[in-house]
Protein backbone atom coordinates (compact mmCIF):
# COMPACT_ATOMS: atom_id res chain seq x y z
CA UNK A 1 0.00 0.00 0.00
CA UNK A 2 2.96 2.32 0.95
CA UNK A 3 3.97 2.12 -2.41
CA UNK A 4 0.87 2.44 -3.96
CA UNK A 5 -0.01 5.79 -2.01
CA UNK A 6 3.69 7.14 -3.27
CA UNK A 7 2.79 6.60 -6.37
CA UNK A 8 -0.38 8.18 -6.49
CA UNK A 9 0.66 11.42 -4.76
CA UNK A 10 3.94 11.21 -7.03
CA UNK A 11 1.86 11.91 -9.97
CA UNK A 12 -0.10 15.46 -8.01
CA UNK A 13 2.29 18.08 -9.57
CA UNK A 14 1.90 21.81 -9.22
CA UNK A 15 1.00 23.22 -12.66
CA UNK A 16 2.76 25.30 -14.71
CA UNK A 17 -0.16 28.22 -14.37
CA UNK A 18 -0.12 28.01 -10.37
CA UNK A 19 3.28 28.38 -10.43
CA UNK A 20 3.39 31.43 -12.46
CA UNK A 21 0.43 33.00 -11.10
CA UNK A 22 2.18 32.98 -7.81
CA UNK A 23 5.57 34.26 -9.27
CA UNK A 24 3.60 37.38 -10.36
CA UNK A 25 1.93 37.60 -7.15
CA UNK A 26 5.34 37.70 -5.16
CA UNK A 27 6.70 40.39 -8.22
CA UNK A 28 3.73 42.34 -7.63
CA UNK A 29 4.33 42.54 -3.44
CA UNK A 30 7.98 43.08 -4.14
CA UNK A 31 7.11 46.24 -5.49
CA UNK A 32 4.62 47.14 -2.85
CA UNK A 33 6.75 46.34 -0.39
CA UNK A 34 9.35 48.99 -2.17
CA UNK A 35 6.90 51.47 -2.08
CA UNK A 36 7.52 52.97 0.96
CA UNK A 37 10.80 53.77 -0.18
CA UNK A 38 9.15 56.54 -2.08
CA UNK A 39 7.03 57.75 0.67
CA UNK A 40 9.91 57.64 2.53
CA UNK A 41 11.99 60.43 0.08
CA UNK A 42 8.79 62.11 -0.23
CA UNK A 43 8.75 62.58 3.43
CA UNK A 44 12.49 63.40 3.33
CA UNK A 45 11.83 65.93 1.00
CA UNK A 46 8.95 67.39 3.20
CA UNK A 47 11.84 67.51 5.65
CA UNK A 48 14.44 69.75 3.84
CA UNK A 49 11.30 72.09 2.41
CA UNK A 50 10.64 72.54 6.44
CA UNK A 51 14.33 72.89 7.11
CA UNK A 52 14.85 75.14 4.38
CA UNK A 53 11.96 77.21 5.13
CA UNK A 54 13.04 76.82 8.67
CA UNK A 55 16.69 77.93 7.45
CA UNK A 56 15.46 80.81 5.80
CA UNK A 57 13.54 81.74 8.63
CA UNK A 58 16.52 81.51 10.59
CA UNK A 59 18.77 83.22 8.34
CA UNK A 60 16.33 86.08 7.12
CA UNK A 61 14.13 86.99 10.24
CA UNK A 62 16.28 90.30 11.68
CA UNK A 63 17.00 89.57 15.08
CA UNK A 64 17.84 93.46 15.55
CA UNK A 65 17.11 96.36 14.49
CA UNK A 66 20.04 99.26 13.76
CA UNK A 67 18.44 102.53 13.27
CA UNK A 68 20.55 105.35 11.31
CA UNK A 69 18.83 108.48 11.36
CA UNK A 70 20.64 112.02 10.11
CA UNK A 71 17.73 113.09 8.39
CA UNK A 72 17.81 109.89 5.55
CA UNK A 73 16.62 107.65 8.08
CA UNK A 74 16.65 103.90 7.19
CA UNK A 75 16.79 101.22 9.46
CA UNK A 76 18.80 97.95 8.77
CA UNK A 77 17.71 94.79 10.07
CA UNK A 78 20.57 92.55 11.37
CA UNK A 79 19.82 88.96 11.70
CA UNK A 80 21.65 86.70 14.07
CA UNK A 81 24.72 86.35 12.58
CA UNK A 82 25.28 89.85 12.43
CA UNK A 83 24.34 90.58 8.98
CA UNK A 84 21.99 92.90 7.06
CA UNK A 85 18.75 91.33 5.78
CA UNK A 86 16.86 94.13 5.60
CA UNK A 87 17.10 97.86 4.87
CA UNK A 88 13.69 100.08 5.48
CA UNK A 89 13.91 103.65 4.71
CA UNK A 90 11.58 105.86 7.13
CA UNK A 91 12.03 109.30 4.08
CA UNK A 92 12.10 109.68 0.73
CA UNK A 93 16.36 110.62 1.45
CA UNK A 94 16.28 107.17 3.29
CA UNK A 95 14.94 105.26 0.08
CA UNK A 96 17.44 107.39 -2.12
CA UNK A 97 20.21 106.66 0.16
CA UNK A 98 18.98 103.08 0.18
CA UNK A 99 19.25 102.78 -3.46
CA UNK A 100 22.16 103.70 -4.05
CA UNK A 101 24.19 101.31 -1.46
CA UNK A 102 23.73 97.62 -1.58
CA UNK A 103 23.60 96.79 2.36
CA UNK A 104 22.03 93.76 2.09
CA UNK A 105 23.80 91.06 3.02
CA UNK A 106 26.61 92.80 4.53
CA UNK A 107 28.31 92.48 7.98
CA UNK A 108 26.92 95.77 9.67
CA UNK A 109 29.68 96.72 10.37
CA UNK A 110 31.14 97.00 6.94
CA UNK A 111 27.29 98.30 6.16
CA UNK A 112 27.55 101.43 8.26
CA UNK A 113 31.07 101.59 7.18
CA UNK A 114 29.59 102.10 3.70
CA UNK A 115 26.75 104.13 4.66
CA UNK A 116 29.43 106.97 6.70
CA UNK A 117 31.68 106.42 3.53
CA UNK A 118 28.74 107.55 1.29
CA UNK A 119 28.79 110.99 0.00
CA UNK A 120 25.65 112.06 1.27
CA UNK A 121 25.96 111.35 4.41
CA UNK A 122 29.55 111.70 4.80
CA UNK A 123 28.99 115.32 3.62
CA UNK A 124 26.01 116.09 6.15
CA UNK A 125 27.98 115.10 8.61
CA UNK A 126 30.61 117.45 7.33
CA UNK A 127 27.91 120.14 7.75
CA UNK A 128 27.44 119.33 11.30
CA UNK A 129 24.30 117.25 10.76
CA UNK A 130 23.88 114.78 13.42
CA UNK A 131 23.55 111.02 13.33
CA UNK A 132 22.16 108.23 15.31
CA UNK A 133 22.40 104.75 15.72
CA UNK A 134 20.48 103.42 17.61
CA UNK A 135 20.18 99.46 18.20
CA UNK A 136 16.96 97.73 19.34
CA UNK A 137 16.51 93.93 19.66
CA UNK A 138 15.05 91.44 22.00
CA UNK A 139 18.06 89.54 22.45
CA UNK A 140 20.24 91.86 24.75
CA UNK A 141 23.85 90.08 23.85
CA UNK A 142 23.25 90.65 20.43
CA UNK A 143 22.77 94.55 21.07
CA UNK A 144 25.19 95.15 23.37
CA UNK A 145 27.76 93.41 20.66
CA UNK A 146 25.69 95.22 17.75
CA UNK A 147 26.05 98.61 19.98
CA UNK A 148 30.21 97.71 20.65
CA UNK A 149 30.51 97.17 16.80
CA UNK A 150 28.61 100.50 15.70
CA UNK A 151 30.59 102.78 18.02
CA UNK A 152 33.89 101.13 17.16
CA UNK A 153 32.92 101.90 13.54
CA UNK A 154 31.71 105.57 14.20
CA UNK A 155 34.85 106.45 16.51
CA UNK A 156 36.59 108.78 14.74
CA UNK A 157 33.56 110.94 13.61
CA UNK A 158 32.29 113.46 15.97
CA UNK A 159 28.92 114.12 15.20
CA UNK A 160 27.72 110.16 16.04
CA UNK A 161 25.66 109.07 18.54
CA UNK A 162 25.31 105.08 19.26
CA UNK A 163 22.60 104.41 21.61
CA UNK A 164 20.88 101.48 23.07
CA UNK A 165 16.71 101.30 22.10
CA UNK A 166 14.25 98.86 22.89
CA UNK A 167 12.05 96.16 21.32
CA UNK A 168 9.11 98.10 22.68
CA UNK A 169 10.15 101.80 21.43
CA UNK A 170 10.88 100.09 17.82
CA UNK A 171 7.28 98.88 17.39
CA UNK A 172 5.51 102.34 18.82
CA UNK A 173 8.26 103.78 16.49
CA UNK A 174 7.37 101.92 13.37
CA UNK A 175 3.47 102.74 14.72
CA UNK A 176 4.25 106.53 14.61
CA UNK A 177 6.04 105.96 10.79
CA UNK A 178 9.38 106.96 12.53
CA UNK A 179 12.65 105.49 12.45
CA UNK A 180 13.51 104.22 16.20
CA UNK A 181 16.17 106.93 16.63
CA UNK A 182 13.87 109.67 15.34
CA UNK A 183 11.44 108.12 17.68
CA UNK A 184 13.60 108.20 20.71
CA UNK A 185 14.78 111.71 20.03
CA UNK A 186 10.99 112.82 19.32
CA UNK A 187 9.63 111.28 22.78
CA UNK A 188 13.22 113.62 24.49
CA UNK A 189 11.51 116.41 22.52
CA UNK A 190 7.76 115.31 23.78
CA UNK A 191 9.06 114.99 27.67
CA UNK A 192 9.66 118.85 27.65
CA UNK A 193 6.77 119.58 25.02
CA UNK A 194 3.80 117.51 25.29
CA UNK A 195 2.11 119.63 22.43
CA UNK A 196 4.77 118.16 19.91
CA UNK A 197 3.17 115.21 17.39
CA UNK A 198 5.33 112.53 15.79
CA UNK A 199 3.76 114.60 12.72
CA UNK A 200 5.96 117.59 13.59
CA UNK A 201 9.17 115.49 13.75
CA UNK A 202 8.91 113.27 11.13
CA UNK A 203 10.70 115.69 8.51
CA UNK A 204 13.33 117.38 10.34
CA UNK A 205 16.82 116.38 10.65
CA UNK A 206 18.66 114.71 13.92
CA UNK A 207 20.36 118.22 13.97
CA UNK A 208 17.10 119.98 14.04
CA UNK A 209 15.40 118.00 16.56
CA UNK A 210 18.67 117.94 18.99
CA UNK A 211 18.24 121.64 18.47
CA UNK A 212 14.89 121.83 19.08
CA UNK A 213 15.53 120.29 22.45
CA UNK A 214 18.25 122.19 23.64
CA UNK A 215 16.30 124.89 23.64
CA UNK A 216 13.75 123.61 25.39
CA UNK A 217 15.91 122.22 28.20
CA UNK A 218 18.02 126.10 28.35
CA UNK A 219 14.14 127.72 28.51
CA UNK A 220 14.68 129.34 25.08
CA UNK A 221 11.27 129.70 23.34
CA UNK A 222 11.89 128.05 19.85
CA UNK A 223 10.02 127.28 17.11
CA UNK A 224 10.90 124.00 16.38
CA UNK A 225 9.60 123.81 12.77
CA UNK A 226 11.34 127.23 11.75
CA UNK A 227 14.65 126.18 13.24
CA UNK A 228 17.25 125.46 10.45
CA UNK A 229 19.73 124.20 12.80
CA UNK A 230 22.62 122.17 11.72
CA UNK A 231 25.30 124.66 11.54
CA UNK A 232 25.89 125.52 15.93
CA UNK A 233 27.21 122.14 16.67
CA UNK A 234 30.67 121.36 14.57
CA UNK A 235 33.39 119.24 16.05
CA UNK A 236 30.76 118.51 18.96
CA UNK A 237 30.16 114.88 20.23
CA UNK A 238 26.81 114.74 21.36
CA UNK A 239 26.25 112.39 24.55
CA UNK A 240 22.90 112.39 24.62
CA UNK A 241 22.79 108.58 25.35
CA UNK A 242 23.56 109.03 28.81
CA UNK B 1 12.84 40.37 1.42
CA UNK B 2 14.04 37.22 -0.43
CA UNK B 3 15.30 37.81 -4.21
CA UNK B 4 13.73 36.60 -7.42
CA UNK B 5 15.91 33.64 -7.82
CA UNK B 6 15.32 32.70 -3.79
CA UNK B 7 11.59 32.88 -4.53
CA UNK B 8 11.72 31.22 -7.79
CA UNK B 9 13.93 28.03 -6.72
CA UNK B 10 11.50 27.99 -3.50
CA UNK B 11 8.47 27.48 -5.85
CA UNK B 12 10.33 25.03 -8.19
CA UNK B 13 11.54 22.66 -5.18
CA UNK B 14 8.54 22.98 -2.76
CA UNK B 15 5.53 24.31 -4.88
CA UNK B 16 4.69 20.35 -6.20
CA UNK B 17 4.73 19.45 -1.64
CA UNK B 18 2.34 22.74 -1.20
CA UNK B 19 0.20 21.55 -3.65
CA UNK B 20 -0.25 18.29 -2.82
CA UNK B 21 -0.72 19.43 1.26
CA UNK B 22 -3.27 22.19 -0.24
CA UNK B 23 -5.05 18.88 -2.05
CA UNK B 24 -5.28 16.98 1.22
CA UNK B 25 -7.04 19.78 2.55
CA UNK B 26 -8.92 21.56 0.23
CA UNK B 27 -11.21 21.08 -2.57
CA UNK B 28 -10.82 23.87 -5.48
CA UNK B 29 -8.35 25.12 -7.37
CA UNK B 30 -9.25 28.95 -6.39
CA UNK B 31 -8.27 27.68 -2.48
CA UNK B 32 -5.65 26.09 -3.76
CA UNK B 33 -4.17 29.03 -5.51
CA UNK B 34 -4.77 31.12 -2.55
CA UNK B 35 -2.90 29.26 -0.37
CA UNK B 36 0.13 28.57 -2.52
CA UNK B 37 0.92 32.60 -3.12
CA UNK B 38 0.10 32.53 0.73
CA UNK B 39 2.63 30.18 1.64
CA UNK B 40 5.01 31.56 -0.70
CA UNK B 41 4.78 35.09 0.08
CA UNK B 42 5.38 34.13 4.04
CA UNK B 43 8.67 32.76 2.61
CA UNK B 44 9.24 35.77 0.42
CA UNK B 45 8.91 37.82 4.07
CA UNK B 46 10.54 34.83 5.79
CA UNK B 47 14.60 36.74 6.48
CA UNK B 48 15.73 34.23 8.78
CA UNK B 49 17.71 31.55 7.21
CA UNK B 50 17.07 27.70 7.59
CA UNK B 51 19.65 25.93 9.40
CA UNK B 52 19.25 22.92 6.30
CA UNK B 53 17.12 21.49 3.24
CA UNK B 54 14.93 19.62 5.96
CA UNK B 55 14.29 22.76 7.98
CA UNK B 56 13.32 24.57 5.13
CA UNK B 57 11.07 21.79 4.14
CA UNK B 58 9.20 21.11 7.09
CA UNK B 59 8.86 24.96 7.54
CA UNK B 60 6.89 24.53 3.93
CA UNK B 61 4.62 21.52 5.54
CA UNK B 62 4.01 23.47 8.91
CA UNK B 63 3.03 26.92 7.10
CA UNK B 64 1.09 25.47 4.08
CA UNK B 65 -0.92 23.40 7.19
CA UNK B 66 -1.98 25.90 9.24
CA UNK B 67 -2.88 27.77 6.21
CA UNK B 68 -4.98 25.25 4.95
CA UNK B 69 -6.29 24.78 7.98
CA UNK B 70 -6.87 29.13 8.82
CA UNK B 71 -8.70 29.02 5.43
CA UNK B 72 -11.09 26.45 6.73
CA UNK B 73 -11.44 28.18 10.06
CA UNK B 74 -12.65 31.13 8.51
CA UNK B 75 -16.05 32.49 8.83
CA UNK B 76 -15.87 33.23 5.36
CA UNK B 77 -15.82 29.77 4.84
CA UNK B 78 -19.36 28.52 5.80
CA UNK B 79 -19.83 26.77 2.49
CA UNK B 80 -18.73 22.97 1.87
CA UNK B 81 -17.22 21.98 -1.04
CA UNK B 82 -18.69 19.10 -2.94
CA UNK B 83 -16.24 16.34 -3.41
CA UNK B 84 -16.98 16.10 -7.58
CA UNK B 85 -14.54 18.90 -7.49
CA UNK B 86 -11.74 17.35 -6.02
CA UNK B 87 -12.55 14.88 -8.68
CA UNK B 88 -12.03 17.17 -11.60
CA UNK B 89 -8.58 17.54 -10.17
CA UNK B 90 -7.20 14.47 -10.21
CA UNK B 91 -9.67 13.49 -13.13
CA UNK B 92 -6.71 13.02 -15.26
CA UNK B 93 -5.11 10.25 -13.73
CA UNK B 94 -5.05 6.84 -14.00
CA UNK B 95 -7.93 4.59 -12.26
CA UNK B 96 -5.62 3.13 -9.73
CA UNK B 97 -4.19 6.70 -8.52
CA UNK B 98 -7.54 7.87 -8.60
CA UNK B 99 -8.97 5.06 -6.35
CA UNK B 100 -6.07 5.26 -4.14
CA UNK B 101 -6.43 9.32 -3.60
CA UNK B 102 -9.99 9.33 -3.01
CA UNK B 103 -9.61 6.98 -0.63
CA UNK B 104 -6.79 8.79 1.21
CA UNK B 105 -8.73 11.85 0.77
CA UNK B 106 -11.96 10.19 2.53
CA UNK B 107 -10.14 10.05 5.60
CA UNK B 108 -10.48 12.20 8.72
CA UNK B 109 -8.14 15.53 7.88
CA UNK B 110 -5.69 14.31 10.57
CA UNK B 111 -5.26 11.08 9.46
CA UNK B 112 -4.96 12.35 5.68
CA UNK B 113 -2.25 14.45 7.17
CA UNK B 114 -0.65 11.98 8.34
CA UNK B 115 -0.89 9.32 6.08
CA UNK B 116 0.75 12.08 3.64
CA UNK B 117 3.67 12.99 5.93
CA UNK B 118 4.52 8.98 6.85
CA UNK B 119 3.23 7.41 3.16
CA UNK B 120 4.79 10.14 0.82
CA UNK B 121 7.09 12.64 2.71
CA UNK B 122 8.44 9.52 4.82
CA UNK B 123 8.63 11.12 8.55
CA UNK B 124 8.38 8.97 11.25
CA UNK B 125 5.59 8.85 13.68
CA UNK B 126 7.89 11.25 16.26
CA UNK B 127 8.68 13.61 13.70
CA UNK B 128 5.02 13.99 12.13
CA UNK B 129 4.60 14.69 16.10
CA UNK B 130 7.26 17.20 16.51
CA UNK B 131 6.03 18.77 13.04
CA UNK B 132 2.53 18.85 13.91
CA UNK B 133 2.96 19.75 17.69
CA UNK B 134 0.99 16.55 18.50
CA UNK B 135 1.34 13.69 20.90
CA UNK B 136 3.30 10.69 19.32
CA UNK B 137 0.78 7.99 20.42
CA UNK B 138 -1.33 10.54 19.04
CA UNK B 139 -0.31 9.76 15.48
CA UNK B 140 0.42 6.46 16.02
CA UNK B 141 -3.52 6.17 16.24
CA UNK B 142 -3.97 8.30 13.58
CA UNK B 143 -1.70 6.16 11.06
CA UNK B 144 -3.09 3.27 12.34
CA UNK B 145 -6.67 3.80 11.50
CA UNK B 146 -5.82 5.24 8.66
CA UNK B 147 -4.11 2.43 7.33
CA UNK B 148 -7.21 0.52 8.39
CA UNK B 149 -9.31 2.32 6.83
CA UNK B 150 -7.27 2.62 3.46
CA UNK B 151 -6.88 -1.56 3.53
CA UNK B 152 -10.85 -1.90 4.17
CA UNK B 153 -10.93 0.48 1.31
CA UNK B 154 -8.18 -0.01 -1.04
CA UNK B 155 -7.53 -4.32 -0.62
CA UNK B 156 -5.25 -5.82 1.67
CA UNK B 157 -1.78 -5.83 0.72
CA UNK B 158 -0.24 -3.69 3.36
CA UNK B 159 3.46 -3.30 3.74
CA UNK B 160 3.18 -0.12 6.39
Amino acid sequence: MDERIRDAFDSIHAGEELKESTRAALANARTRRRRPARYLAAVACLVLLVAGIGGYQFYFAPTSVLSIDINPSLELGVNRFDRVVTVQSYNEDGQALADTLELKYLDYREALDQLLASPDISERLAQGALLSITVAGENETQCGRLLAGAEACTAGQENVSCRHGNAEDLEQAHHAGLSLGKYQAFLELQALDPTVTAEDVAGLTMRQIRDWIDALEQGVPAEGESQTGGQSGHGHHYGWHE
Amino acid sequence: MRDEAETNRAIERYGDTVRRLCMIHLKNEADTQDIFQTVFLKYLLHDRPFESEEHEKAWFIRVTLNACRDLLKSVFRSRTVPLEELSTQIAHLTDERREVLSAVLELPRREREAVYLHYYEGYTAPEIGRLLGKNINTIYTHLARAREHLRERLGGEDHG
